[in-house]
């Protein structure tokens, strides 16, 4: 029988806040940021490489 | 007497809810016409918040045209919002960014605000998709905030939506305060030389088509918004299509304007939006676009321990990789001047800010592919 009071953190404004939720969030931070950054990292690259190589035609004039 | 009662059951019906929000929606139009913040959005939400909460308004229920308006235009198929993303592509110039990609770090560092309030929102009590929704307010990016808190399901998307978009008129009173919390004036003071790589046409045609691609296959979620974002864009460069971008940043933009704008007031019924924690997301808000800043800022002195002397970055460049464009280039600049009237960083600022505009979208995406994983 699982005792579910252990599984409340403490009593915040809204309610009952869950530690789960909190290590939730706290996970949620972690991937998101780190997916965000390597989204913009493969786009920094692309751009680099997008500079690079069409950078010696110089159409845009 | 008795038959004469129709002409007061409106009256007679008014409650102090819908009294608050007639205020409320007094406020919006005040802050929209008098201190011309989001003026194009502020006003007609505002105007939206009093007739949706009149006694027996005809413009909700079955056949009321915002709750029509808003069960096809956003609950269907976030139609409004991602529409708006193709005169929003349409407007935006690259160049800044496309000559300077070292500014997209800035993009994804100053989204930090949306995931320290997810955990902020939680430590209050929120459910954690109500948690989610109320984070993306720090993408400074209202379609992406109503999108998402659409797509979440989540109570409060009435407070996500107006918080979105007051905090985003706020930017020149918000951005300052937080920056200046974690500089010091010789940080302030940093020049930084702008020496732009030209950038082809190529380039600036395949930038968006890439990026699509990109974004669709990491963050399949995201595809919508960065889709539709790049879309406008590519209609924009392409160079054979003027009437079209033309037709995409006026008209198409000013008609969905007004539409999500009185469309969004649905969710500002006093029924569901006179709450406690209506007050709470206004809070949250704020600290969303108090902590994108400071991400952002903090990003650039940790780059600035690594870099050479001669290539330091000012680090109120990075708090402008929010998407409020340009307005967050515009007070960054003002700031550097006010340091030194020599300090030009406009530009450095404005290539930040277009990549925070990809950043919150691609952020957008993230914690809707995440929601899957976390509220399964």
């Amino acid at each position: 029988m699982l005792n579910w009071n252990l599984l409340v953190a403490f009593t915040s404004i809204l309610g009952d806040v869950h530690s789960a939720d909190v290590e939730k969030s706290l996970e949620l931070m972690g991937k998101g940021m780190l997916g965000i950054f390597i989204v913009m990292l493969l786009i920094f690259l692309v751009i680099v490489i997008l500079n690079k190589t069409t950078h010696d035609k110089n159409d845009d004039k | 007497m008795s038959e004469f009662g129709f002409l007061i059951k409106g009256v007679t019906s008014i409650t102090w809810q819908m009294a608050l929000m007639w205020f409320i929606g007094g406020l919006l139009i005040w802050l929209a016409i008098k201190k011309d913040f989001e003026p194009a959005l502020l006003l007609p939400m505002g105007f939206g918040a009093i007739i949706v909460n009149l006694p027996f308004t005809g413009v909700i229920g079955d056949t009321g045209i915002i709750q029509w308006l808003f069960e096809k235009g956003i609950a269907a198929s976030e139609a409004f919002p991602l529409l708006l993303f193709i005169g929003i592509g349409a407007m935006i110039d690259f160049g800044p960014l496309l000559s300077n990609p070292r500014m997209l770090l800035f993009g994804g560092a100053a989204q930090f605000g949306i995931f320290f309030t997810i955990t902020m929102a939680v430590l209050l009590g929120f459910p954690l998709k109500d948690a989610m929704s109320i984070g993306v307010i720090g993408a400074a990016d209202g379609p992406t905030s109503i999108l998402v808190s659409q797509q979440l399901n989540s109570a409060y998307k009435g407070a996500i939506a107006v918080a979105a978009y007051s905090y985003m008129a706020l930017v020149p009173l918000i951005q300052p305060m937080a920056i200046k919390l974690v500089t010091t004036k010789r940080e302030r003071m940093i020049h930084m030389p702008y020496r732009p790589d030209s950038v082809s046409k190529t380039t600036k045609i395949l930038f968006p088509i890439i990026v699509t691609m990109i974004a669709g296959l990491i963050a399949p979620d995201s595809i919508a918004l960065v889709g539709f974002l790049m879309f406008g864009n590519l209609i924009r460069e392409c160079g054979k299509l003027e009437n079209l971008s033309q037709t995409a940043q006026g008209p198409l933009a000013n008609l969905i304007t007004i539409m999500l704008g009185i469309t969004i007031a649905f969710q500002m019924r006093a029924d569901v939006f006179v709450t406690g924690g209506t007050l709470l997301v206004m809070a949250l808000g704020l600290v969303a676009f108090i902590f994108d800043t400071i991400g952002g800022v903090l990003f650039a002195k940790l780059l600035n321990i690594f870099l050479p002397k001669d290539k330091k970055i000012n680090p109120m460049v990075g708090g402008a990789g929010i998407s409020a464009f340009p307005m967050s280039a515009r007070v960054i600049q003002k700031m550097a001047l006010k340091e030194d009237n020599q300090n030009h960083v406009l530009m450095h600022a404005v290539g930040a800010n277009v990549a925070g505009q990809i950043g919150s979208v691609v952020a957008g995406g993230i914690i809707l592919s995440l929601a899957q994983q976390f509220l399964a």
